[in-house]
């Protein structure tokens, strides 16, 4: 990725879309977008192996989409909203990129300019 | 030829600097230049190439802090038209040859102006991803504040 110091978020960011990269998994985001579910709501749309099912489950879970939690026999999945504003950011830290990088520029011509000495 | 500008995936930045054309051209395109201003401090810029060709290489490395110099950019030069238009992406590499990770195009612009030089710079990239996610998920509530925050941002500054 280039020009970019999202370097320090890549990692995450190459997991966050990884993980969108599937029709099974947008779909359970999708679903956890409206709340909270049980492995087997969230399972009950798919005709899939449950274990082909968990896969994706830890995926999601892994790439920081959704967090899981177990209460007694059932595993409820929750979708976890700060990955969103990662993905959604990136365009922000793009342009703070440029300004910053404009700044920059404007600053090393008005350093270097040669008709104006330093006081 | 030119595409509208997309307001969920472009950016630009307009600034009237208080320079001739020609030294900011000098300033991109001088890799001594450049290396002064390209990264903030304390990281450290280091031009490999810089082929002022179309399909010439834009290859430069970043150390942040003093440490080991790791790859930062690794693009390809489509125009370089002095003093006026510079523009590289690294959806290629040198000699035209498709990059490994496509993300955007830049395009520097001078014109003069009575203060300096109306300098452009936009950047376009690619990023079906988050539109993908973004309509899957249909964007609700809280959601749907961040993508009206980003639009703003974007219209105010454009």
């Amino acid at each position: 990725m280039i020009l970019s110091h999202m370097e320090q978020y890549q990692p995450a960011l190459d997991g966050l879309f990884q993980a969108l990269a599937d029709p099974t998994r947008r779909a359970v985001l999708g679903r956890l977008g409206r709340g909270p579910a049980s492995i087997s709501e969230l399972a009950e749309p798919f005709d899939m192996a449950l274990p082909s099912f968990m896969k994706h489950i830890h995926v999601l879970e892994q790439s920081g989409w959704i967090s899981t939690r177990k209460q007694g026999r059932v595993r409820t999945c929750a979708i976890e909203t700060a990955p969103l504003a990662i993905v959604d950011d990136w365009l922000v830290a793009q342009r703070k990129l440029w300004e910053a990088r404009t700044n920059r520029l404007e600053q090393f011509l008005a350093d270097t300019n040669p008709k104006e000495t330093p006081r | 030829m030119t595409r509208p500008f997309d307001p969920a995936r472009d950016l630009v930045i307009n600034r009237i600097i208080k320079a001739p054309r020609a030294r900011i051209w000098q300033a991109w395109t001088e890799p001594a230049k450049l290396e002064r201003w390209f990264l903030p401090a304390p990281s450290l810029c280091r031009v490999i190439t810089l082929d002022l060709t179309p399909g010439g290489a834009l290859l430069t490395e970043m150390s942040e802090s003093g440490g080991a110099f790791m790859p930062h950019i690794d693009a390809c030069i489509l125009a370089a038209d002095k003093d006026e238009r510079f523009v590289f992406t690294d959806a290629l590499t040198a000699g035209w040859r498709p990059g490994k990770e496509p993300f955007m195009t830049a395009v520097i612009t001078m014109k003069d102006h009575a203060e300096g030089t109306e300098y452009a710079a936009l950047a376009m990239h690619k990023d079906p991803e988050t539109r993908a996610l973004h309509e899957k998920l249909g964007f609700h509530d809280g959601w749907g504040t961040v993508t009206e925050q980003l639009a703003r941002l974007v219209e105010s500054g454009a």
